[in-house]
C-alpha cells in the first residue's frame, strides 16, 4: 500500500512561508492499493491538489470521511473530479440519527456557504454511512469505528493482505483516563490501531499546551505516543498539526517526540511527523521498522 | 483483530465515572457490572479493582438491596435492570449492605445507554440518604 499525505494540518488551513515544509492544508491522505484503486482519507483542503494530480485517470473514487468538521470536508467543493461527468465518487462517513450523510454535507455545499449545491455537481456522487462491520473496497478491507472526539467521529483501519494502515486523525483517547494504566479494552481506538504497520494519529498539542485544550478532542504528545506504544503500531506518523505550529517549531517538536518515543522503548525510525507530499510504501516501512 | 474493545459509549461513560465523586455503576448490554467508581467503592466497602466484574444476579445480591420491610429486592426490580430491560430511566430508594457490614439507605437513578445499534449498557448513580447527605445536598 502506498501512502501519500496531501494535508496534515488540523483545525484550519494555515498557509505561509513559515509552514511550507509541513504544509498548511488540512487533513487528506491518499492510499494506493495494489489493484490500482485509490482510497482518500478525509477531504480537507489537501484534497484539492490530490484531485488535480488524479487528472483523468481515476473514474471511481472512494472518500472515507472520519467526521464532518470543516477541516475534514472543506476541500470537497474544490475537488476537481466532482466537476467531471465521468467521475463516480462514493463518500463514506459516520451515520447520525439526526440527518443523512448527504444532508449533513449539503449544509456546507449549499448557499450561502457555497456557490453550488450537491445536486448540481455533474459527477455521479453517492453518500453512504459506514457499515457496522468490515467491508471491502477493491483489494482492501475497511473497518470503521467510533473514537473519542467531539461529535460522531470515526477512525479507519484499511487492510490489504497482511498490511494495515490505521488512520485516526482526531482523537483524544486519554480524556478522563490515563492511557498508560488503562486496560486495553477500555482504550478508544485500540482495536483499530492494534498491530497496524502504520498508524496515522492525532498529535495536535504539546504536553504544555494540552491543559488549556482538554476536551477539545485532540491528543497531546504524551498520549499520542502512549497510544502508539500500547497498540503496538509498527510505525507512527503524528498528524493534525496545530495551525500555530510552524516548521521550525515542528522540527523541534519532532526531536522531543523521538526522545520520548525512545524512552518508551520505540525506535527513532518508527516515528515521524506527517508532512505534505510525504510518500511512503507501507510494506517498505514495515521492513524499515523491523530493521 | 481481537474485537475485545468496549463500545465507545461505554468507554466514555467509564471515563466520566472515574472523573466524578458521585457514586456510580456501569453495566454492559447483558447487565454485567463492568465498573464502579471510587466513590461507589467507598460506599460499598470494597474498590472495584478488588470486587471485579460480576454477572447481574451476583451484583444484585451481593450488596442487598433491601426494601423498607427488610425484604431483599429482586434483581429484576432494580433500577439498572429496568433501565436495561425497558430502555427507560428508572429510580428507586432502598438499603444496601457494604462489604464491611455497614448498611446505607440510598437513592438510585439509572439510565440506559442507547446507540443506533441498540442499548449497549446502562449506568446508575446512587446517593446515600442516611448520613446527613440527603437528596437536598446531592449537588455537593
Amino acid at each position: 500500500m502506498k501512502v501519500k499525505v496531501w494535508g496534515a494540518r488540523g483545525s484550519v488551513p494555515s498557509p505561509g512561508p513559515e509552514m511550507n515544509r509541513y504544509g498548511g492544508n488540512t487533513s487528506c491522505v491518499e492510499l494506493k492499493l495494489s489493484d490500482g484503486e485509490t482510497l482518500i482519507l478525509d477531504a480537507g483542503t489537501g484534497i484539492r491538489s490530490l484531485g488535480v494530480a488524479l487528472a483523468a485517470g481515476m473514474p471511481n473514487i472512494n472518500i472515507l470521511l472520519t467526521h464532518l468538521h470543516l477541516d475534514h470536508i472543506q476541500g470537497l467543493m474544490f475537488f476537481p473530479p466532482c466537476f467531471k461527468t465521468d467521475s463516480r465518487i462514493t463518500i463514506w462517513g459516520p451515520s447520525s440519527p439526526e440527518a443523512s450523510l448527504e444532508h449533513r454535507i449539503a449544509r456546507y455545499i449549499s448557499a450561502p456557504l457555497s456557490p453550488v449545491e450537491v445536486r448540481e455537481l455533474p459527477c455521479d456522487v453517492s453518500f453512504l454511512d459506514t457499515p457496522a462491520s468490515e467491508w471491502e473496497i477493491g483489494s482492501a478491507r475497511i473497518r470503521a469505528e467510533s473514537v473519542t472526539h467531539r461529535g460522531p467521529t470515526l477512525g479507519y483501519r484499511i487492510t490489504e493482505g497482511d498490511t494495515s494502515v490505521c488512520y485516526i486523525p482526531d482523537h483524544e483517547p486519554g480524556l478522563g483516563a490515563p492511557l498508560d494504566g488503562l486496560e486495553q479494552e477500555w482504550i478508544s481506538g485500540y482495536d483499530l490501531a492494534h498491530g497496524a504497520q502504520l498508524l496515522i494519529h492525532d498529535c495536535q498539542y504539546t504536553d504544555e499546551e494540552y491543559p488549556d485544550h482538554v476536551g477539545w478532542g485532540h491528543s497531546p504528545l504524551a498520549d499520542a505516543l502512549t497510544f502508539a506504544r500500547r497498540t503496538e503500531a509498527e510505525r507512527v506518523m503524528l498528524f493534525h498539526h496545530d495551525p500555530l505550529h510552524t516548521d521550525d517549531f515542528l522540527d523541534s517538536f519532532l526531536g522531543t517526540a523521538v526522545e520520548r518515543w525512545e524512552a518508551l522503548g520505540g525506535g527513532a525510525t518508527q516515528l515521524e511527523l506527517a508532512a505534505e507530499r510525504r510518500e511512503l510504501e507501507v510494506g517498505a516501512a514495515r521492513e524499515l521498522a523491523a530493521g | 483483530m481481537e474485537g475485545a474493545q468496549k463500545p465507545l459509549e461505554l468507554i466514555l461513560a467509564r471515563n466520566l465515572l472515574t472523573s466524578i465523586s458521585t457514586p456510580a455503576f456501569l453495566v454492559d448490554h447483558a447487565g454485567v457490572l463492568m465498573f464502579y467508581n471510587e466513590a461507589a467503592g467507598a460506599l460499598l466497602g470494597i474498590p472495584f479493582e478488588e470486587a471485579g466484574r460480576m454477572g447481574p444476579e451476583e451484583w444484585g445480591m451481593r450488596f442487598g438491596p433491601f426494601g423498607s420491610d427488610g425484604e431483599r429486592i429482586p434483581y429484576q426490580e432494580l433500577p439498572l435492570t429496568v433501565a436495561l430491560r425497558d430502555g427507560r430511566p428508572a429510580h428507586a430508594s432502598f438499603r444496601i449492605r457494604s462489604a464491611n457490614g455497614e448498611e446505607h439507605d440510598i437513592a438510585v437513578s439509572a439510565m440506559p445507554i442507547a446507540t443506533d445499534e441498540g442499548t449497549s449498557g446502562a449506568l446508575a448513580i446512587f446517593w446515600p440518604v442516611d448520613d446527613g447527605r440527603g437528596s437536598g445536598e446531592a449537588g455537593r
